[in-house]
Protein backbone atom coordinates (compact mmCIF):
# COMPACT_ATOMS: atom_id res chain seq x y z
CA UNK A 1 0.00 0.00 0.00
CA UNK A 2 1.13 3.26 -1.07
CA UNK A 3 0.89 6.57 1.35
CA UNK A 4 -2.03 8.43 0.97
CA UNK A 5 -2.02 11.58 -1.03
CA UNK A 6 -4.07 14.00 -2.96
CA UNK A 7 -3.62 11.68 -5.95
CA UNK A 8 -4.44 8.85 -4.48
CA UNK A 9 -7.49 10.45 -2.23
CA UNK A 10 -8.66 10.67 -5.67
CA UNK A 11 -8.39 7.77 -6.82
CA UNK A 12 -10.08 5.79 -4.06
CA UNK A 13 -12.74 8.26 -3.07
CA UNK A 14 -15.63 6.79 -5.42
CA UNK A 15 -14.96 2.92 -4.20
CA UNK A 16 -14.51 5.32 -0.24
CA UNK A 17 -18.40 6.55 -0.45
CA UNK A 18 -19.95 3.22 -2.20
CA UNK A 19 -18.06 1.71 0.97
CA UNK A 20 -16.03 -0.38 -1.25
CA UNK A 21 -13.00 -0.38 0.81
CA UNK A 22 -10.55 -2.83 1.67
CA UNK A 23 -10.12 -1.99 5.63
CA UNK A 24 -7.03 -1.09 5.63
CA UNK A 25 -7.51 1.00 2.68
CA UNK A 26 -10.67 2.23 4.41
CA UNK A 27 -8.59 3.31 7.70
CA UNK A 28 -5.89 4.80 5.69
CA UNK A 29 -8.68 7.02 3.49
CA UNK A 30 -10.28 8.20 7.25
CA UNK A 31 -6.89 9.22 8.56
CA UNK A 32 -6.21 11.37 5.58
CA UNK A 33 -9.89 12.65 6.01
CA UNK A 34 -9.27 14.02 9.14
CA UNK A 35 -6.30 15.26 8.62
CA UNK A 36 -7.37 17.36 5.55
CA UNK A 37 -10.93 18.46 6.60
CA UNK A 38 -11.53 20.66 3.65
CA UNK A 39 -12.30 17.35 1.77
CA UNK A 40 -14.90 16.53 4.30
CA UNK A 41 -17.41 18.72 2.22
CA UNK A 42 -16.79 16.68 -1.21
CA UNK A 43 -16.92 13.41 0.71
CA UNK A 44 -20.22 14.45 2.11
CA UNK A 45 -21.76 15.27 -1.20
CA UNK A 46 -20.30 12.60 -2.89
CA UNK A 47 -21.91 9.89 -0.25
CA UNK A 48 -24.99 12.09 -0.81
CA UNK A 49 -24.93 10.21 -4.45
CA UNK A 50 -23.98 6.95 -3.48
CA UNK A 51 -26.72 7.30 -1.16
CA UNK A 52 -29.50 7.59 -4.37
CA UNK A 53 -29.21 3.88 -4.63
CA UNK A 54 -31.31 3.64 -1.48
CA UNK A 55 -34.37 5.31 -2.64
CA UNK A 56 -34.23 3.10 -5.93
CA UNK A 57 -34.88 0.03 -4.06
CA UNK A 58 -38.39 -1.65 -4.27
CA UNK A 59 -40.87 -1.11 -1.50
CA UNK A 60 -41.02 -4.19 1.06
CA UNK A 61 -43.46 -3.50 4.06
CA UNK A 62 -41.62 -4.74 7.28
CA UNK A 63 -43.61 -7.06 9.84
CA UNK A 64 -45.74 -4.93 12.82
CA UNK A 65 -44.08 -8.07 15.01
CA UNK A 66 -40.70 -6.09 14.23
CA UNK A 67 -42.08 -2.43 15.39
CA UNK A 68 -43.69 -4.70 18.35
CA UNK A 69 -39.28 -5.95 18.99
CA UNK A 70 -38.17 -2.51 18.34
CA UNK A 71 -40.06 -0.73 20.99
CA UNK A 72 -39.99 -3.55 23.15
CA UNK A 73 -36.35 -2.32 23.66
CA UNK A 74 -36.81 1.01 23.54
CA UNK A 75 -39.14 1.00 26.43
CA UNK A 76 -37.76 -1.04 28.09
CA UNK A 77 -35.01 1.17 27.82
CA UNK A 78 -36.29 4.73 28.47
CA UNK A 79 -38.00 3.58 32.13
CA UNK A 80 -35.22 2.35 33.52
CA UNK A 81 -34.84 6.25 35.36
CA UNK A 82 -37.74 4.66 37.32
CA UNK A 83 -35.68 1.49 38.83
CA UNK A 84 -33.63 4.22 40.61
CA UNK A 85 -36.78 6.07 41.49
CA UNK A 86 -37.89 2.23 43.44
CA UNK A 87 -34.31 1.92 44.56
CA UNK A 88 -34.54 5.83 46.37
CA UNK A 89 -38.19 4.71 47.49
CA UNK A 90 -36.68 1.22 48.94
CA UNK A 91 -33.99 3.34 51.30
CA UNK A 92 -36.68 5.50 51.93
CA UNK A 93 -38.42 2.61 53.44
CA UNK A 94 -35.81 0.94 55.48
CA UNK A 95 -35.00 4.35 56.91
CA UNK A 96 -38.48 5.44 58.00
CA UNK A 97 -39.95 2.42 59.00
CA UNK A 98 -42.94 0.81 56.93
CA UNK A 99 -45.81 2.39 59.31
CA UNK A 100 -44.70 6.19 59.33
CA UNK A 101 -43.92 5.70 55.37
CA UNK A 102 -47.86 4.22 55.17
CA UNK A 103 -49.15 7.14 57.42
CA UNK A 104 -47.63 9.73 55.67
CA UNK A 105 -48.31 8.35 52.23
CA UNK A 106 -51.91 8.02 52.86
CA UNK A 107 -52.26 12.10 53.94
CA UNK A 108 -50.57 12.93 50.58
CA UNK A 109 -52.84 10.73 48.93
CA UNK A 110 -55.97 12.57 50.33
CA UNK A 111 -54.40 15.92 49.83
CA UNK A 112 -53.53 14.98 45.82
CA UNK A 113 -56.96 13.83 45.33
CA UNK A 114 -58.84 16.88 46.41
CA UNK A 115 -56.59 19.65 44.62
CA UNK A 116 -56.93 17.05 41.38
CA UNK A 117 -60.66 17.24 41.94
CA UNK A 118 -60.47 20.74 42.36
CA UNK A 119 -58.44 20.90 39.15
CA UNK A 120 -60.81 18.99 36.81
CA UNK A 121 -63.26 21.23 38.11
CA UNK A 122 -61.85 24.12 36.56
CA UNK A 123 -61.00 22.56 33.52
CA UNK A 124 -64.30 21.38 32.72
CA UNK A 125 -65.57 24.62 33.20
CA UNK A 126 -63.07 26.11 30.95
CA UNK A 127 -63.65 23.38 28.01
CA UNK A 128 -67.28 24.25 28.25
CA UNK A 129 -66.07 28.07 27.48
CA UNK A 130 -64.56 26.87 24.60
CA UNK A 131 -66.87 24.35 22.93
CA UNK A 132 -69.30 27.98 22.94
CA UNK A 133 -67.35 30.14 21.67
CA UNK A 134 -66.35 27.45 18.56
CA UNK A 135 -70.06 26.70 18.17
CA UNK A 136 -70.64 30.18 17.73
CA UNK A 137 -68.19 30.87 15.40
CA UNK A 138 -68.99 28.01 12.77
CA UNK A 139 -66.91 29.51 9.44
CA UNK A 140 -63.53 30.73 11.88
CA UNK A 141 -60.67 30.28 9.90
CA UNK A 142 -58.36 26.88 10.95
CA UNK A 143 -55.15 26.63 12.11
CA UNK A 144 -53.12 23.42 10.57
CA UNK A 145 -49.77 22.81 11.68
CA UNK A 146 -47.22 21.88 9.51
CA UNK A 147 -44.15 19.50 10.51
CA UNK A 148 -41.37 17.70 8.84
CA UNK A 149 -37.68 18.31 8.62
CA UNK A 150 -37.64 22.45 9.28
CA UNK A 151 -39.05 21.73 12.87
CA UNK A 152 -36.34 19.68 13.54
CA UNK A 153 -34.05 22.97 12.43
CA UNK A 154 -36.64 25.27 14.59
CA UNK A 155 -38.68 26.38 12.28
CA UNK A 156 -42.33 26.85 13.11
CA UNK A 157 -45.45 26.87 10.21
CA UNK A 158 -48.83 26.84 9.84
CA UNK A 159 -51.46 27.09 7.58
CA UNK A 160 -54.40 29.32 7.75
CA UNK A 161 -57.38 28.48 5.88
CA UNK A 162 -59.75 31.28 5.42
CA UNK A 163 -62.93 31.95 4.12
CA UNK A 164 -63.61 30.36 1.10
CA UNK A 165 -60.49 28.46 -0.85
CA UNK A 166 -58.16 30.96 0.04
CA UNK A 167 -55.17 30.18 2.68
CA UNK A 168 -51.99 31.98 3.94
CA UNK A 169 -48.89 29.75 5.12
CA UNK A 170 -47.10 31.49 8.19
CA UNK A 171 -43.54 30.45 8.62
CA UNK A 172 -41.60 31.56 11.61
CA UNK A 173 -38.07 30.64 11.97
CA UNK A 174 -37.32 29.00 8.89
CA UNK A 175 -33.47 29.29 7.75
CA UNK A 176 -32.71 31.56 4.80
CA UNK A 177 -32.93 29.53 1.23
CA UNK A 178 -29.29 28.28 0.10
CA UNK A 179 -27.81 30.43 -2.81
CA UNK A 180 -30.11 29.96 -5.82
CA UNK A 181 -32.70 28.35 -4.16
CA UNK A 182 -35.86 29.50 -2.74
CA UNK A 183 -38.88 28.19 -0.78
CA UNK A 184 -42.02 26.96 -3.04
CA UNK A 185 -45.54 25.77 -1.58
CA UNK A 186 -46.73 22.69 -2.64
CA UNK A 187 -50.87 21.51 -2.51
CA UNK A 188 -51.39 17.70 -2.60
CA UNK A 189 -54.28 16.51 -4.06
CA UNK A 190 -54.29 12.46 -4.69
CA UNK A 191 -51.12 12.21 -6.42
CA UNK A 192 -50.59 15.39 -7.99
CA UNK A 193 -48.53 18.10 -6.09
CA UNK A 194 -49.49 21.08 -7.44
CA UNK A 195 -46.84 24.30 -7.58
CA UNK A 196 -48.80 27.09 -5.29
CA UNK A 197 -46.35 30.07 -4.66
CA UNK A 198 -42.89 30.66 -3.70
CA UNK A 199 -41.18 32.40 -0.72
CA UNK A 200 -38.16 34.06 1.02
CA UNK A 201 -38.24 34.49 4.92
CA UNK A 202 -37.39 37.44 5.65
CA UNK A 203 -36.81 38.35 9.38
CA UNK A 204 -38.85 36.33 12.18
CA UNK A 205 -41.59 35.53 10.13
CA UNK A 206 -43.14 35.29 6.87
CA UNK A 207 -47.06 34.82 5.32
CA UNK A 208 -47.20 33.37 1.90
CA UNK A 209 -50.62 33.31 -0.14
CA UNK A 210 -51.52 29.49 -0.89
CA UNK A 211 -52.07 29.76 -4.87
CA UNK A 212 -53.93 26.80 -5.35
CA UNK A 213 -57.24 25.99 -3.49
CA UNK A 214 -56.57 23.86 -0.31
CA UNK A 215 -60.05 22.57 -0.09
CA UNK A 216 -60.33 18.84 -0.60
CA UNK A 217 -56.64 19.00 -0.57
CA UNK A 218 -54.61 15.85 0.91
CA UNK A 219 -51.85 18.22 1.77
CA UNK A 220 -49.60 21.17 1.63
CA UNK A 221 -46.01 20.95 1.81
CA UNK A 222 -43.12 23.08 1.49
CA UNK A 223 -39.83 22.35 -0.41
CA UNK A 224 -36.48 23.89 -1.26
CA UNK A 225 -36.08 24.40 -5.22
CA UNK A 226 -34.28 26.36 -7.56
CA UNK A 227 -35.10 29.83 -7.87
CA UNK A 228 -38.11 30.56 -9.86
CA UNK A 229 -39.39 27.68 -8.86
CA UNK A 230 -40.07 24.05 -10.10
CA UNK A 231 -43.03 22.01 -11.81
CA UNK A 232 -42.68 19.00 -9.56
CA UNK A 233 -40.98 18.89 -6.26
CA UNK A 234 -37.30 17.70 -6.66
CA UNK A 235 -36.29 17.93 -2.93
CA UNK A 236 -37.48 16.11 0.50
CA UNK A 237 -40.48 18.23 2.03
CA UNK A 238 -39.08 20.57 4.89
CA UNK A 239 -43.01 20.96 6.27
CA UNK A 240 -46.02 19.14 5.55
CA UNK A 241 -49.89 19.62 6.83
CA UNK A 242 -52.42 16.78 6.46
CA UNK A 243 -55.65 18.89 5.19
CA UNK A 244 -57.74 16.42 5.14
CA UNK A 245 -58.82 14.78 8.76
CA UNK B 1 -35.39 14.19 16.64
CA UNK B 2 -35.04 16.13 19.64
CA UNK B 3 -37.68 14.36 21.66
CA UNK B 4 -35.74 11.14 20.48
CA UNK B 5 -32.73 12.44 21.86
CA UNK B 6 -34.06 13.33 25.20
CA UNK B 7 -35.04 9.36 25.01
CA UNK B 8 -39.03 10.29 24.28
CA UNK B 9 -40.19 6.35 23.09
CA UNK B 10 -43.25 8.28 21.26
CA UNK B 11 -40.88 10.55 19.65
CA UNK B 12 -39.21 7.41 18.76
CA UNK B 13 -42.17 5.16 17.40
CA UNK B 14 -42.91 8.04 15.45
CA UNK B 15 -39.77 8.09 13.68
CA UNK B 16 -40.14 4.20 13.14
CA UNK B 17 -43.27 4.98 11.57
CA UNK B 18 -41.98 7.31 9.34
CA UNK B 19 -39.00 5.65 7.80
CA UNK B 20 -38.97 1.92 8.65
CA UNK B 21 -40.39 1.09 5.34
CA UNK B 22 -38.23 2.90 3.56
CA UNK B 23 -35.03 1.21 6.07
CA UNK B 24 -36.68 -2.69 5.58
CA UNK B 25 -36.95 -1.98 2.48
CA UNK B 26 -33.33 -1.24 1.66
CA UNK B 27 -32.01 -3.83 4.33
CA UNK B 28 -34.31 -6.60 2.35
CA UNK B 29 -32.55 -5.79 -0.85
CA UNK B 30 -29.30 -6.23 0.71
CA UNK B 31 -30.01 -9.32 2.68
CA UNK B 32 -32.83 -10.66 0.16
CA UNK B 33 -34.76 -12.41 2.95
CA UNK B 34 -37.46 -11.00 5.64
CA UNK B 35 -35.75 -12.69 8.84
CA UNK B 36 -32.38 -11.04 7.87
CA UNK B 37 -33.68 -7.33 7.08
CA UNK B 38 -35.50 -8.00 10.05
CA UNK B 39 -32.17 -8.51 12.27
CA UNK B 40 -30.65 -5.67 10.44
CA UNK B 41 -33.29 -3.03 10.69
CA UNK B 42 -34.08 -3.93 14.71
CA UNK B 43 -30.02 -3.78 15.61
CA UNK B 44 -30.19 -0.35 13.08
CA UNK B 45 -32.74 1.58 15.15
CA UNK B 46 -31.80 0.22 18.70
CA UNK B 47 -28.59 2.18 17.09
CA UNK B 48 -30.60 4.96 16.13
CA UNK B 49 -32.15 5.21 19.38
CA UNK B 50 -28.97 4.99 21.70
CA UNK B 51 -27.27 7.69 19.63
CA UNK B 52 -29.72 9.82 18.59
CA UNK B 53 -27.51 12.51 19.91
CA UNK B 54 -25.09 11.61 17.32
CA UNK B 55 -27.11 13.29 14.89
CA UNK B 56 -26.39 16.65 13.60
CA UNK B 57 -28.35 18.54 10.76
CA UNK B 58 -26.06 19.76 9.22
CA UNK B 59 -24.78 16.15 7.87
CA UNK B 60 -27.93 15.73 5.58
CA UNK B 61 -31.19 14.24 6.63
CA UNK B 62 -32.44 12.15 9.67
CA UNK B 63 -33.59 9.85 6.76
CA UNK B 64 -30.08 9.35 4.98
CA UNK B 65 -28.69 9.65 8.61
CA UNK B 66 -30.64 6.19 9.87
CA UNK B 67 -30.48 4.47 6.05
CA UNK B 68 -26.65 4.67 6.72
CA UNK B 69 -26.53 2.87 9.71
CA UNK B 70 -29.11 0.08 7.82
CA UNK B 71 -26.45 0.25 5.48
CA UNK B 72 -23.44 -0.25 7.56
CA UNK B 73 -25.09 -3.24 9.85
CA UNK B 74 -26.58 -4.76 6.29
CA UNK B 75 -22.82 -4.91 5.51
CA UNK B 76 -21.74 -6.41 8.71
CA UNK B 77 -24.41 -8.73 8.07
CA UNK B 78 -23.04 -9.67 4.94
CA UNK B 79 -19.67 -9.98 5.89
CA UNK B 80 -19.95 -11.81 9.07
CA UNK B 81 -22.60 -14.37 7.54
CA UNK B 82 -21.44 -14.79 3.91
CA UNK B 83 -24.86 -14.61 2.92
CA UNK B 84 -24.97 -12.46 -0.30
CA UNK B 85 -24.99 -15.32 -2.77
CA UNK B 86 -27.95 -16.55 -1.50
CA UNK B 87 -29.17 -12.90 -1.17
CA UNK B 88 -28.56 -12.25 -4.67
CA UNK B 89 -30.95 -15.37 -6.00
CA UNK B 90 -33.38 -14.91 -3.61
CA UNK B 91 -33.29 -10.79 -4.74
CA UNK B 92 -34.30 -11.37 -8.70
CA UNK B 93 -36.69 -14.30 -7.53
CA UNK B 94 -38.58 -11.93 -5.70
CA UNK B 95 -41.51 -9.74 -7.15
CA UNK B 96 -41.25 -5.82 -5.92
CA UNK B 97 -44.35 -5.21 -3.73
CA UNK B 98 -45.57 -2.06 -3.11
CA UNK B 99 -48.22 -1.12 -0.40
CA UNK B 100 -49.51 2.58 -1.06
CA UNK B 101 -49.67 4.32 2.47
CA UNK B 102 -51.04 7.80 2.98
CA UNK B 103 -51.26 9.98 -0.71
CA UNK B 104 -49.14 12.84 0.32
CA UNK B 105 -46.35 11.10 1.85
CA UNK B 106 -46.61 8.44 -1.24
CA UNK B 107 -46.39 11.45 -3.94
CA UNK B 108 -43.02 12.52 -2.31
CA UNK B 109 -41.80 9.24 -1.90
CA UNK B 110 -42.65 8.64 -5.87
CA UNK B 111 -41.87 11.55 -7.48
CA UNK B 112 -38.16 11.03 -5.74
CA UNK B 113 -37.82 7.57 -6.60
CA UNK B 114 -39.25 8.25 -10.34
CA UNK B 115 -36.03 10.24 -10.19
CA UNK B 116 -33.56 7.85 -9.08
CA UNK B 117 -34.89 5.65 -11.43
CA UNK B 118 -34.18 7.63 -13.92
CA UNK B 119 -31.05 8.90 -13.40
CA UNK B 120 -29.78 5.30 -12.86
CA UNK B 121 -31.49 4.39 -15.97
CA UNK B 122 -28.73 6.76 -17.86
CA UNK B 123 -25.93 4.55 -16.36
CA UNK B 124 -24.75 2.00 -18.57
CA UNK B 125 -25.08 -1.43 -17.21
CA UNK B 126 -21.68 -2.59 -16.18
CA UNK B 127 -21.28 1.10 -14.34
CA UNK B 128 -24.61 0.66 -12.81
CA UNK B 129 -23.90 -3.36 -11.88
CA UNK B 130 -20.18 -2.18 -9.92
CA UNK B 131 -22.31 0.64 -8.01
CA UNK B 132 -24.88 -1.91 -6.81
CA UNK B 133 -22.31 -4.67 -6.36
CA UNK B 134 -20.49 -2.43 -3.73
CA UNK B 135 -23.13 -0.47 -2.72
CA UNK B 136 -26.05 -3.42 -1.97
CA UNK B 137 -23.56 -6.76 -1.53
CA UNK B 138 -20.86 -5.00 0.21
CA UNK B 139 -17.69 -6.38 -2.05
CA UNK B 140 -14.45 -4.37 -2.02
CA UNK B 141 -13.31 -2.76 -5.25
CA UNK B 142 -10.81 -5.84 -4.95
CA UNK B 143 -13.42 -8.51 -5.02
CA UNK B 144 -15.36 -7.01 -7.63
CA UNK B 145 -12.45 -7.25 -10.03
CA UNK B 146 -11.85 -10.59 -8.75
CA UNK B 147 -15.20 -11.66 -9.80
CA UNK B 148 -16.34 -9.63 -12.98
CA UNK B 149 -12.46 -10.35 -14.50
CA UNK B 150 -11.77 -6.85 -14.63
CA UNK B 151 -8.38 -5.25 -13.92
CA UNK B 152 -8.97 -3.28 -10.15
CA UNK B 153 -8.25 0.56 -12.43
CA UNK B 154 -11.39 -0.25 -14.41
CA UNK B 155 -13.62 -0.97 -11.46
CA UNK B 156 -12.21 2.64 -9.89
CA UNK B 157 -12.88 4.20 -13.21
CA UNK B 158 -16.41 2.61 -13.45
CA UNK B 159 -17.02 3.87 -10.32
CA UNK B 160 -16.28 7.25 -11.13
CA UNK B 161 -18.42 7.56 -13.94
CA UNK B 162 -21.54 5.90 -12.44
CA UNK B 163 -21.29 8.40 -9.38
CA UNK B 164 -20.37 11.38 -11.64
CA UNK B 165 -23.53 10.29 -14.11
CA UNK B 166 -25.91 10.47 -11.43
CA UNK B 167 -24.48 13.83 -10.28
CA UNK B 168 -24.82 15.43 -13.97
CA UNK B 169 -28.36 13.80 -14.03
CA UNK B 170 -29.61 15.84 -11.35
CA UNK B 171 -27.10 19.47 -12.39
CA UNK B 172 -28.77 19.01 -15.63
CA UNK B 173 -32.26 19.53 -14.01
CA UNK B 174 -31.39 21.73 -11.50
CA UNK B 175 -32.75 19.78 -8.80
CA UNK B 176 -31.42 18.79 -5.72
CA UNK B 177 -29.87 15.49 -4.81
CA UNK B 178 -32.56 13.93 -2.35
CA UNK B 179 -31.44 13.53 1.22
Amino acid sequence: MNGMDQERFEDLKDAYVLGALPEEERLEFEQYLVAHPDLQAEIEELSTIAGLLAFSVPEQEPSPELRRRIMATVEGEAVQPRTSRRSWLAGLWEAVGPRDLALAGAAILVIGLFSWSMLLQGEVRDLQGRVQSLQSQPQGPQMIALAGAGTEQGARAELVTLEGDRAVLVAENMPPAPEGKTYQIWVIKGDTPQPSGLFEPKGDSVAAVVENPVEGADAVAVTIEPEGGSKKPTTDPMLVGKVKA
Amino acid sequence: MGLVEVGDPEAFAALYDRHGRMAYSLAYRMMGEKQEAEDVVQEAFIKVWRSAGGYRVGRGSVRTWILSIVRNRGIDHIRSHATRGRMQDKVEASAPTFEPSEAFAETWKNTQQEHVREALNTLPHEQLKILELSYFSGYTHVEIAERLELPLGTVKGRMRLGLQKLRDYYQARGAAVPR
